[in-house]
């Protein structure tokens, strides 16, 4: 039962950053229906941008935490105007090519500019752990659990009811209404960018505090597949309920036989993908010739 | 200018088969085989190690380019294809003690049967989701050849027996120029079947699935068995680079056989041009050439600017990247595109087109 | 924009055609060949170490060199990926390189067979046991005792402080992982220990260990043996400390160093530690020759840590062989070199590992290596150059 409770924990833990990272590329995918394999390497350039704010410039957390924000979004919408924007109308695989070479030159940058040592930081989550039914659970990881559910809602909240949110999403269903309604798309493309990177950053943050700050943050992004097909490409609360059930089912996995984690998420990939490629919330794709 | 053709007429079925109709493609051809004679007798042994790797990786560039420029389907699942072809060879070389030959058939035979295998979900999906869905092979495919301890026999790596058939063996000083012959065999062989491949049926039902698949369902096309063959073809290519490969470095291990790999190949048949036989072999070449080539910069400016020295790893992943990036925002359709550009330029000019 | 391509892409060829052939040796130089890790997976362990080589030969070379003759060191980094080694130790090969260094247990068992076939000596920092053994990998030598002798003698430990314990064994997921895991397992069955005995891979770059630590729980495991590098090792430790287990690690010389402890923090305290090449907390009178390098660069060797003496002293053993053919008068050739090695005298190297002498029967250098404790943010000597028992 301890081993239980102590896996559910990191499990939430892990599934929460995964669904901050999905929630960022599901966004670019339902405003610019641009898959972006870059959102692993946001994650990273948003835990540097931070580790370097907070540690190297000594700056205050909440300083730290904008000027990340600000670097990510900065990289997020000169990304979107530079390289995604020449290519509008292009195949698909174009697209994911170009994702592709923009994730390996981040890497290669960040390796260029902070070496493969992983750094560690002074702790910004609280230390210590708590009883909870006889398991031992840090008190960083419940509180990361938190932080992520409450930005997720906030997103969750901002689509829902404010004008943008509305806005984005009435790009997403159909971009020549949007246009005739008078929303301006590039800025739109602009806002959802920017948002994903913003996203990355906290799922950065938190997952540099909880661990260290490394190249394997990087590992992320691929896991976001999973847990967006799962999910489903175009939904939030998608995103959620996959990052949540893909951060547990790894981690029962790995309780079960280490290593396992590696490949779980992949094959949970496949079947949802055999039984129903839209996943569970989804909207079906429907083809015109 | 008498090397241009200012239109190529027919009058028989055989000269319309050709591979080459006019004087100055096969001036071009003649050329390019007496070049490819003469370069192991040209270049030193380390570089000569490198146009192996790339002949090497040409072979499977075309296979990738079979699936993915000529039928449409985007595969991330390379990495993993390779690597069964090359522990197949391995093993089958190694433990079952076939001669190298058959072995690297049999390899062939088997990743072909893979990639059918991987090939069945494919039929009902398409774009992102097929793309995901060969991310998701090539991850398991990883994690079993890490985890399998069976293959390596618990070693973690798989020693690989070197060249030889019929008791001649190859000899460490003539190493290089020997796979070089080799390989370039190899290499034509495939490139001139693939090639061949898209004047036949089968071809044709590959690019008609990629053009408009529902069209060609609705004109008779199987789509079921052009979109196995493509995969079981592509697989086969792909396949026999792996066992080169494996014989070629004589070890096997998973470390050759990761994303980036699959990745890597991809950005090959982008830069070269999709749907162009000619086209993954430049991509290859130039993909592959760019590390060496900067590593030699690097040597040369090492006293002036040690920084490229230093962080020479990291830039030579970037600066794939970046030429990955740059093809795609200038030149989409790639190398085969911007050679035929300039063949055009020399053979239009005075006139713009 | 096409056009400024091809221009700047014909600008680019015709530099590197020029300088095709890379470093061309001077008649007297000494060329070695050195495959260094220094950003990649192992760097921060990798490069000290490399530091620490390439500092020994810049100190020999002042001193004059061997007998007058200059090593000329090609040292190049290949990110701890097999195949960039194999290409640099082909250009290695093409510039003249009579004796290679290698760093990792990948490039190592890569190239093998090749530096067999080429006759080239290859020493590295990785301690596999094939590696010593002659028939198998003649060129091949190894300085330090191998990872199975590293887990022999923490198993001897433990079973001495506790015999009848439970041992689980976390390591990398990787042939340099899983070298002495079934050596370990022989060795309790050779000797007679009533010790249990379970192995459990560590997932790459993964930023918990609970898991693993959860199975070692239900073993009942009391001593986890760590064989990996220093951030995964310190990762375990502070999950350790955070769940309040009761478990000691072991690390293997990997680990044993001062970034487990940097990364560990406070969470470090307690556990052992094996390691062959004795730290700078330790005074020895091998540190003296680096210390004074150190100090007449204005290096920092304590910072840089015991990899750098590590290097340095690898790359000693090595040039002793090389002195070794020069004085018999023959001239410094791979397979002339590889006999040197052989039948040359037991290296002293002051205490910083045991005399290494190597024989025509074995290329393991040394066997005994050094048992240490974490004490209060140190590393505090237990027992000084402890061999697997017999």
């Amino acid at each position: 039962m301890t081993q239980f409770i102590q896996l559910t924990v990191y499990g939430l833990a892990n599934g929460a950053i995964l669904a901050l990272a999905a929630l960022g590329f599901v966004l670019i995918y339902k405003a610019t229906s641009v898959i972006n394999f870059a959102q692993g390497e946001f994650l990273l350039v948003g835990a540097y941008a931070f580790y370097s704010a907070f540690v190297l410039l000594h700056l205050p957390v909440m300083l730290a935490v904008m000027i990340g924000l600000a670097i990510a979004i900065g990289l997020g919408v000169a990304i979107e105007r530079l390289v995604l924007r020449p290519l509008v109308g292009e195949e698909p695989i174009a697209v994911i090519m170009v994702t592709i070479g923009l994730s390996a030159v981040l890497k290669a940058l960040i390796q260029i500019f902070y070496g493969t040592t992983p750094r560690t930081m002074p702790k910004v989550l609280p230390r210590g752990s708590v009883e909870i039914l006889g398991a031992a659970v840090p008190i960083d990881r419940l509180v990361a659990v938190a932080v992520a559910a409450v930005v997720l809602a906030a997103f969750s909240a901002f689509f829902r009811w404010s004008r943008h949110g509305v806005a984005m999403r009435a790009v997403a269903d159909d971009q020549q209404a949007a246009l005739a309604q008078g929303i301006s798309v590039p800025r739109i493309f602009a806002l959802a960018w920017a948002m994903a990177a913003a996203s990355a950053v906290i799922g950065g943050v938190l997952i540099a505090d909880i661990a260290e700050v490394s190249q394997s943050l990087a590992g992320f992004g691929l896991i976001v597949f999973p847990v967006v097909i799962l999910g489903g490409l175009d939904s939030v609360p998608g995103t959620i309920i996959g990052g949540t059930v893909i951060g547990l089912v790894s981690q029962y996995a790995e309780g079960v036989s280490p290593g396992a984690s590696q490949v779980v998420p992949y094959v949970v990939l496949v079947v949802i993908l055999l039984v129903r490629p839209y996943g569970l919330f989804g909207q079906p794709r429907i083809e015109r010739v | 200018m008498p090397g241009v053709a200012t239109g190529i007429y027919h009058t028989s079925y055989e000269s319309d088969l050709r591979l080459r109709h006019t004087r100055s493609e096969k001036a071009r051809l003649v050329l390019c085989i007496a070049a490819v004679l003469a370069l192991p007798f040209m270049l030193n042994n380390y570089w000569l190690g490198i146009v192996n790797a790339i002949g090497i990786a040409a072979i499977g560039a075309i296979g990738l380019n079979i699936l993915v420029g000529f039928t449409g389907q985007i595969s991330l699942g390379q990495g993993g294809f390779l690597a069964v072809g090359a522990f197949t060879s391995a093993l089958l070389a190694g433990r079952a003690g076939l001669p190298i030959p058959l072995a690297v058939a049999g390899a062939v035979v088997v990743t072909a049967t893979a990639g059918a295998v991987v090939g069945l979900p494919a039929l009902r999906l398409k774009g992102l989701y097929l793309a995901i869905a060969t991310l998701a092979s090539q991850e398991i495919i990883e994690f079993v050849i890490r985890r399998w301890h069976w293959l390596t026999g618990g070693q973690g790596y798989l020693e690989v027996p070197p060249l030889g058939v019929l008791g001649w063996h190859v000899q460490r000083t003539s190493f290089e120029r020997t796979w070089y012959w080799v390989i370039l065999a190899t290499a034509a062989v495939a490139a001139v079947a693939a090639r061949n491949v898209f004047r036949t049926a089968l071809g044709r039902s590959f690019m008609a699935v990629r053009d408009q698949d529902v069209a060609a369902q609705a004109i008779g096309v199987n789509l079921t068995r052009a979109k196995l063959s493509a995969f079981a073809l592509s697989s086969g290519y792909v396949g026999l680079a792996g066992a080169l490969t494996a014989h070629y470095t004589e070890i096997v291990t998973w470390e050759r056989f990761t994303l980036d790999v699959s990745v890597q190949y991809l950005g090959m048949i982008i830069v070269g041009g999709l749907g162009s036989i000619a086209g993954s072999i430049y991509g290859a070449a130039l993909l592959m050439l760019v590390p060496p080539l900067l590593s030699a910069l690097a040597d040369a400016i090492r006293d002036a600017a040690p920084f490229l020295a230093d962080q020479l790893p990291a830039l030579q992943v970037a600066a794939v990247g970046v030429v990955i990036m740059v093809f795609l925002l200038f030149e989409p359709r790639g190398l085969d595109r911007l050679w035929r550009r300039v063949k055009d330029y020399f053979g239009y000019w005075p006139f713009r087109y | 924009m096409t056009r400024t391509i091809h221009t700047i892409s014909a600008v680019l060829l015709t530099l590197c055609a020029c300088k095709q052939s890379g470093n061309t040796p001077t008649s007297d130089e000494i060329v070695l060949g050195i495959i260094a890790d220094l950003t990649g997976a192992t760097a921060d362990v990798g490069k000290p170490y490399n530091e620490g080589m390439l500092a020994y030969i810049d100190d020999l070379n002042a001193k004059g060199g061997l007998k007058g003759r200059k090593i000329n060191a090609l040292s190049e980094d290949y990110a701890y990926k097999v195949p960039n080694a194999e290409e640099k130790y082909k250009k290695y090969k093409q510039a003249g390189a009579i004796a290679i260094q290698g760093w990792g247990t990948g490039d190592s068992e890569a190239l093998r067979t090749k530096v067999k076939g080429d006759e080239l000596p290859f020493m590295s920092a990785s301690y596999a046991e094939v590696l010593t053994d002659p028939k198998q990998s003649p060129y091949n030598f190894v300085v330090a005792p191998t990872y199975s002798d590293q887990m022999r003698i923490a198993l001897d430990q433990i079973a001495a402080s506790d015999p009848g314990a439970q041992v689980a064994v976390f390591h990398h997921d990787s042939p340099f992982g899983m070298a002495p895991v079934a050596d370990g397992e022989q060795w309790i069955k050779d000797k007679g220990y009533k010790l249990g005995y379970k192995d459990y891979a560590m997932k790459g770059g993964a930023t918990d260990h609970v898991g693993l630590l959860q199975q070692a729980k239900d073993q009942g495991a009391r001593f986890i043996v760590i064989q990996n590098v220093s951030s995964p090792a310190a990762t375990v430790a502070r999950d350790i400390a955070a769940q309040k287990l009761d478990m000691k690690i072991v690390c293997l010389n990997w680990c044993s160093d001062e970034l487990f402890i940097k990364l560990a923090g406070a969470a470090a305290e307690g556990h052992w530690m094996i390691q062959p090449f004795t730290p700078l907390s330790v005074a020895k009178p091998g540190h003296a020759p680096v210390q004074a390098y150190g100090k007449a660069k204005g290096i920092d060797v304590e910072a840089k840590g015991l990899h750098f003496v590590q290097g340095w002293y690898t790359m000693h053993v090595m040039a002793r062989g090389m002195e070794k053919v020069a004085a018999d008068g023959k001239p410094l050739t791979g397979p002339n070199l590889r006999a040197a090695l052989e039948t040359m005298d037991a290296v002293d190297t002051g205490g910083v590992i045991g005399p290494v002498k190597f024989s025509a029967d074995s290329h393991r250098g040394s066997l005994a290596a050094g048992v240490y404790k974490v004490d209060g943010g140190k590393i505090v000597e237990v027992a000084a150059a402890v061999a697997p028992k017999k």
